[in-house]
Formats: C-alpha cells, sequence, structure tokens
C-alpha cells in the first residue's frame, strides 16, 4: 500500500518543488524534479521503492519518446544541406568529446573498454533537458535552433559509437568491429525505418479523415506511444525511432498546434516522472565513489563542447560569443544516458556498475546542466522578455 | 528641436522601404532572429540598406534613391536574394505579409535600443502590438510646398494603396474579416491619421510644429504616424499606408504607381485639394481596410459612391501616357492585372482555405516571397 503511493506523493513534491524553485529562485523545473528525485530513492530517503519497476521505465521512456518526437519535429534537414557548417560542429565537437572523455578516463586509470564506452556517451547532449528548458524559458533564435539540431545529431552519434562499443566490447562477439559495426547498424537501420515508417503513415491516415488542419496532438502522442512500446520489446533504439519519426512527420508538412508544444499536460507530466526517474535510480555511495572522476570527465566533455562550437561559430554563420553560448548550454545529458544503460540492463547487460563514475556526471548535470542550458538562453537574448529584465 | 530646412530632392526620385517578417520553418512563427541576421549581413556588402525594427522578429530594408521602375525593382530583387540566402544560412524564414497570422503579441521581444524601449514603456500592448510590417514609398519634392501639396492632393488616393498592397487579413490566429487589419493598429496611436491642411512649409513648420513641439507632445516629426508624413531632411514625402506586399515585385509596382500618380497631380490635373476633401477620408480609409478592391469610396469633389476597383482602373488608364514617361509602364500593367485578380489579402485567404491552416498560410507568404510572382502553386 506504501509502495503505490510512493510515485504519486513524489510526483506531488517533485512538482510543488519545480513550481517554487521556478518563481523564487529561477531554476528551471527540470533541476528541481531532479533535486527531488534524487532526495527520495531508495537509496536516499527510501520513499521510492527499491527495484526500478519495468513500468516506470517504460514510462520513463514514453516522456523521453514524446520529447524526442518534439525534438525530431524541430528539425530542418534542408538548413543542414545548406548550411554544412552546422553539421561539421556536430561532428568536429562529437569526436573532440569522444576523444578528450576517452582521454581523461584512462588517465584516471580506468579500463579501455569503460573508458571507451564513457566517451561514446559523453557525446550526447540530452534533447529531453534541452527541449524542455526552451519550452519553459519559450526562446526562439540561433542559439536555440542550434541547440536542438546539435543535440539530436549527436545523439545520434553517441547511439551509434556506443551500440558499436558494446557490441564490440562487451560481448565480445568476436574481434571483428565490422561484425560489430554491421549489428550497430541493423539495430540503428531498423529503428529509423520504423520510425519513418510510422511519419509517413501517419499524416497519410491524418490526410484521409481529414484532419490535417485540426490538432494533431493526440494522434502523434498515441503514435509515440506505440512506437516507444514497440521499439522497447523489439530491444531496437526508442531514441533513434522517436526522433526520425518527429522528422519524417515534419518533412510531410504535418502542422502541429503551437500551443499543444510539448505535449501540453501530458507531456509536462510524464516530464516530472521522466526527471523524478532518471535521479531516482542514482545512489548516494556511487555518486560519492566517482566524484573526482565525473567531475574531470564533465570538464572535458564541456570544455571540447564550448571548443568545438566556439571554433565554428563564425564560419557557421554566428558570432563568436552565441557559439560559446551553444557550447554552454550543450551541458545536460542525464535523461539519455540515464535511459540508454537502464536499456542495456534490460537486454541482460549491467553496465551500471562498470560505469559508476558516471553516476556522479548524471546527478551533476541532472541538475547544473538544465540551469546551464536556461542560463545560456537567457545570456543570449533569446527568451520573449528577456528572461529577467 | 526645430524642424530640419526642408531638403531639395529630385523631383519624382522614389525610395522604397519595406518591413519583413522573421519567421521560424520549423512552427512558421515568428522568431528571435534579426541581431543575428544583421551580424551575418553585415559580412558582406548590401546592395541597399538593412536595419533592425521595433522587435527582434522584424527587419527593415531600403533601396537607394532610384528614378525608375527597371533598377528600383533589380534592386528589391537583390535585396531580396541576400536575405534569403543569409536567411537559408540561420534557418530564418523572411516574408511579407502586413501582419503575422497568428503570433501572439504577448511573447515579442522590444530591440534592446534606447528608443525602442522608451516607446514600449509609453505605449504598454500598443507597441507589442505595433508588431505589424508596412512598405513605405519616399517620393522625392524639390521644395517643401510642393511636399505638402502633393500629400494633400493624394488624400483621395490613398485608398487605392491600402486595397492594392492589403495582404494583412488574420490577426492573432483569426481572420479579422479585414483586408488590411494592419492599419487598425496604427490608428490606435494618439498621432496618427492625417496631417493638418496646411499647404505651406512656412506654415506647417510654424503654426503647425512649433506650436506641436512647445506642448511638449512632440519633439520630431517621427512622432507622428500619418499616414502620409513629410520628411524635410529627406527632401520627400514618405506613404506610409501600404502592407507590405508578399512580393519585392509589387512593391516596386506600387511605388512606380504612386510615382505616376504623382507626376500626373503636379502637372495640376485636378481641382487643388481642400481642407473639405478630408470629410469623407476616414470612411474611404476604412472601406479599403474593410472590403479592399471591393469596397467603394465616396469622392470627395462630387460625394458619388464609387467601387474602389473601377476607380483604381480608372485611375491607371489616366496615368497611362505618365507611366510611359517615366519608364513604368510594366508597373503600371502589374497595377492593373492585381486590380482584377485581386490582392495579397485574397491570396493569403484562398491559401488558408486550400491547405487548412494559419501555418500554412505562412508557408505560402514564405514561398512567395522567395520565388516571386511567377511562382506556380503546388499542388
Amino acid at each position: 500500500m506504501a509502495n503505490d503511493l510512493a510515485w504519486p506523493i513524489a510526483i506531488l513534491i517533485a512538482w510543488l518543488a519545480g513550481e517554487y524553485g521556478f518563481r523564487w529562485l529561477r531554476l528551471p523545473r527540470i533541476s528541481a524534479y531532479a533535486i527531488v528525485g534524487f532526495i527520495l530513492a531508495s537509496t536516499q530517503l527510501g520513499v521510492l521503492p527499491e527495484t526500478q519497476s519495468s513500468p516506470m521505465l517504460l514510462l520513463a521512456n514514453l516522456a523521453f519518446g514524446l520529447i524526442l518526437f518534439e525534438a525530431g519535429y524541430r528539425i530542418n534537414l534542408r538548413w543542414l544541406r545548406i548550411n554544412p557548417w552546422i553539421g561539421v560542429t556536430s561532428l568536429a565537437e562529437a569526436t573532440l568529446t569522444f576523444v578528450a572523455v576517452y582521454a581523461t578516463a584512462t588517465a584516471f586509470g580506468l579500463a579501455s573498454s569503460t573508458s571507451l564506452l564513457l566517451a561514446a556517451l559523453s557525446m550526447a547532449s540530452s534533447p529531453a533537458a534541452i527541449v524542455r528548458v526552451i519550452n519553459e524559458q519559450r526562446s526562439t533564435g540561433q542559439v536555440t535552433e542550434r541547440l536542438l539540431h546539435l543535440s539530436a545529431m549527436n545523439c545520434v552519434l553517441a547511439v551509434f559509437a556506443f551500440k558499436v562499443i558494446v557490441g564490440l566490447i562487451v560481448f565480445k562477439t568476436s574481434g571483428n568491429i565490422w561484425q560489430a559495426v554491421y549489428s550497430s547498424l541493423v539495430v540503428l537501420s531498423v529503428s529509423i525505418i520504423l520510425g519513418a515508417l510510422l511519419g509517413v503513415v501517419m499524416p497519410a491516415l491524418l490526410r484521409a479523415i481529414g484532419r490535417t488542419s485540426h490538432d494533431s496532438t493526440l494522434a502523434f502522442a498515441i503514435s509515440v506511444v506505440f512506437l516507444v512500446v514497440l521499439t522497447h520489446h523489439l530491444k531496437l533504439s526508442p531514441v533513434l525511432a522517436t526522433l526520425t519519426f518527429g522528422l519524417v512527420a515534419r518533412h510531410r508538412r504535418i502542422v502541429l498546434n503551437a500551443s499543444q508544444r510539448g505535449f501540453g499536460a501530458l507531456g509536462d507530466l510524464l516530464s516530472v516522472v521522466l526527471f523524478v526517474f532518471i535521479a531516482a535510480t542514482l545512489s548516494w555511495q556511487q555518486v560519492v565513489a566517482g566524484l573526482g572522476i565525473g567531475c574531470a570527465i564533465l570538464a572535458a566533455r564541456q570544455i571540447t563542447k564550448i571548443a568545438g562550437l566556439g571554433f565554428f561559430a563564425h564560419i557557421s554563420g554566428i558570432a563568436w560569443h552565441k557559439g560559446l553560448l551553444i557550447g554552454i548550454a550543450l551541458a545536460p545529458i542525464s535523461a539519455f544516458v540515464i535511459l540508454m544503460l537502464e536499456q542495456t540492463r534490460y537486454l541482460g547487460v549491467d553496465l551500471v556498475d562498470q560505469l559508476a563514475p558516471l553516476a556522479a556526471a548524471a546527478l551533476i548535470l541532472e541538475i547544473i546542466g538544465p540551469i546551464l542550458t536556461q542560463r545560456a538562453l537567457i545570456w543570449s537574448r533569446e527568451g520573449p522578455e528577456s528572461g529577467e529584465g | 528641436m526645430p524642424l530640419n530646412a526642408f531638403k531639395t530632392s529630385q523631383s519624382l526620385s522614389l525610395g522604397v522601404e519595406l518591413e519583413l517578417q522573421l519567421v521560424s520553418p520549423s512552427d512558421f512563427d515568428l522568431t528571435t532572429a534579426s541581431s543575428d541576421l544583421l551580424e551575418l549581413l553585415r559580412r558582406k556588402p548590401f546592395p541597399g540598406t538593412v536595419t533592425p525594427e521595433m522587435t527582434e522578429s522584424m527587419i527593415e530594408i531600403a533601396t537607394d534613391v532610384q528614378t525608375s521602375y527597371e533598377p528600383l525593382l533589380q534592386q528589391l530583387l537583390d535585396i531580396r536574394d541576400v536575405l534569403i540566402s543569409a536567411g537559408d544560412r540561420l534557418n530564418v524564414g523572411i516574408c511579407g505579409g502586413g501582419t503575422h497570422p497568428f503570433q501572439l503579441w504577448s511573447e515579442r521581444r522590444i530591440v534592446s535600443k534606447p528608443r525602442f524601449k522608451g516607446l514600449s514603456a509609453l505605449y504598454g500592448y500598443l507597441a507589442k502590438q505595433f508588431t505589424i510590417f508596412g512598405q513605405h514609398v519616399h517620393v522625392g519634392c524639390t521644395s517643401g510646398d510642393e511636399a505638402l501639396f502633393l500629400l494633400h492632393a493624394l488624400n483621395r488616393y490613398v485608398p487605392h494603396f491600402i486595397a492594392l498592397s492589403a495582404s494583412s487579413p488574420f490577426v492573432q490566429g483569426n481572420d479579422t474579416l479585414f483586408n488590411s487589419a494592419r492599419l487598425n493598429s496604427v490608428f490606435a496611436f494618439p498621432l496618427s491619421g492625417r496631417a493638418p491642411f496646411l499647404l505651406r512649409w512656412e506654415d506647417f513648420e510654424q503654426q503647425y510644429f512649433t506650436k506641436m513641439e512647445h506642448t511638449g507632445v512632440v519633439s520630431s516629426m517621427k512622432d507622428f504616424y500619418w499616414d502620409i508624413r513629410p520628411k524635410p531632411e529627406y527632401g520627400t514625402i514618405e506613404l506610409r499606408v501600404c502592407d507590405t506586399p508578399l512580393t519585392v515585385e509589387r512593391a516596386a509596382a506600387l511605388a512606380c504607381y504612386l510615382q505616376a500618380l504623382c507626376r500626373y497631380l503636379l502637372e495640376r490635373n485636378e481641382p487643388a485639394p481642400i481642407e473639405d476633401d478630408y470629410l469623407v477620408y476616414n470612411y474611404n480609409r476604412f472601406q479599403a481596410c474593410r472590403f479592399g478592391l471591393d469596397g467603394s469610396i465616396v469622392h470627395p469633389k462630387s460625394y458619388e459612391q464609387i467601387p474602389l476597383r473601377e476607380d483604381i482602373l480608372t485611375t491607371v488608364r489616366h496615368l497611362q501616357p505618365y507611366a510611359d514617361a517615366l519608364g513604368s509602364a510594366s508597373a503600371l500593367e502589374h497595377i492593373y492585372q492585381l486590380a482584377h485578380e485581386g490582392s495579397d489579402a485574397s491570396y493569403l485567404r484562398q491559401e488558408f482555405a486550400e491547405r487548412g491552416s494559419t501555418e500554412g498560410m505562412v508557408d505560402a507568404a514564405l514561398q512567395r516571397f522567395r520565388y516571386g510572382e511567377s511562382m506556380q502553386r503546388s499542388g
């Protein structure tokens, strides 16, 4: 009975903390959710149940899926074609991050397989936190646009690198890198195809019943739920599938009503669940154990992101300082990383203990990351009333 | 600060200013882009001038002083192409149209310049609601007296320009039933409307402007939001009633229609303007805003009701020799077609009906600005 109440109570407390934190301290709501989630976790106060139940993981994945759909929907492929420097920036910053984090981790004496996995995951910037903060700030402009595109791209790169490395090193199926690349490619391409398929079929169905002109938010929410559950069960990548779904739906010229941005109240509720859940997976012992190396990795990652973005800012068409701000804003990582790891656990490999340094990094960034993104958006003056006036 | 002396300009020289919308290609809402766009444009020479406007979702472009249609059109096309390619690099869509059909004024951010911040503090929501987009046409005058004569002689033709340029049927997501809803936002300002009926520059300067300045209500000509206002430092009058058309071709045609009309009026072909002409002015202006080309106006001298479209077509016929002399026959042809086929406002309504959303309507406006009049509508 007490267990049944644990989650609703946690969500209520997190929501209150989010609202008060936002009003009084201008703290991004999701940072407050994370703090509450971490404190209430089984390993800390013990309010939340110990084992992360599968339904909660699925719910968190749904929340992430909805946000990724929205991120995909806001990607403009035509822009990436016309301004190839955006793509170059993304490749460069992700590669730099990979190299820097790998070097840092091995310097701390971690095994090279662990270092490779850490490096792959560190490439990503979590679109969940980024999209939520952008919507909260109601920001529009170059920093906002590029942030969305870059986080989507470096996530795809990170998923790819991670799958390859898992296939290659952890499973040790064979020493053959091509086989690992091949099997990851199959997982990735099937995920992408599923997302794309739904992205074509859904708009067609909507057109057939003449509902394109109306708000299609509900139809897409249902489709995202379906897609997440399907890819989860087929052990594919929900990240890529939902991202592709959003991307294809956008390019099929389906209009999502701006007032329903972020899937309205449904999106808000699920994001509370998501960010509480993510923080609740972390334990105090893990965080303390990996604090030093976690911080070193964070520093390496943040510096390379800022450097990469700053270096290509001018040539890609924006002022230097805006490039640096995007580098800062790319900080969030947690939702992406934790869900990747939880999914791997679900696939039968427990990387969580092996990647203990990540716990510290994930916790720090789950709280600090959204604040950095929020500050970068305020400093770039892309909010409606310049944020704090 | 006293009014500048009226600078002498070449008679009938032209300058066109367009306020343009900066739109996100993802959700078609206005986007914060002017500072980034200007930063990028500053890197290369620009074929004209480009300046920030009241909110971050708007820029203003201006041509050099031009004397005839072809070079004016060419410069506008060059400006458009440079803007479009800069916008493409930043994922920013650029389009015309007098209003953005669904933007919410509360979402707009005022550009951080002291003048704009001051206006925002004074006018409150009016300043943000002023996220509207107009075309301004300057016509060169040889003297202040000539400027005031033209300004008042044009009074009866102001509805032509409103109806021909109308491109703002929707506001805040809804069909206003107006063709130019933009002008309703202008009328809300206390110093909008028409200039006082004075025909000598000396009188205007001493009897009107100095007195107004003394009241403390105004400090420069910029504080007046009149439909036509003299601009002594340029030596021009500035027609301000036009919505920004969806294409630069139309902007050039409207400017040259005005040029031909001014040439015709300067030959004193019509009875001189009198104060009483303004009795029907506001009514006629309303008809043009509300019904566009389908409106009907009252002739200020004969009090006869005339369908606006018919009045425009008659004027086009009268202006033919003047346009020929100015080398702007194709501009007049454009106006003739426009009067027959309907304005940008009708085009936008039609796109709304076909695409089923205001977002689709903005998409249509983006395509139209990019590809111009020759664009074939895709199925």
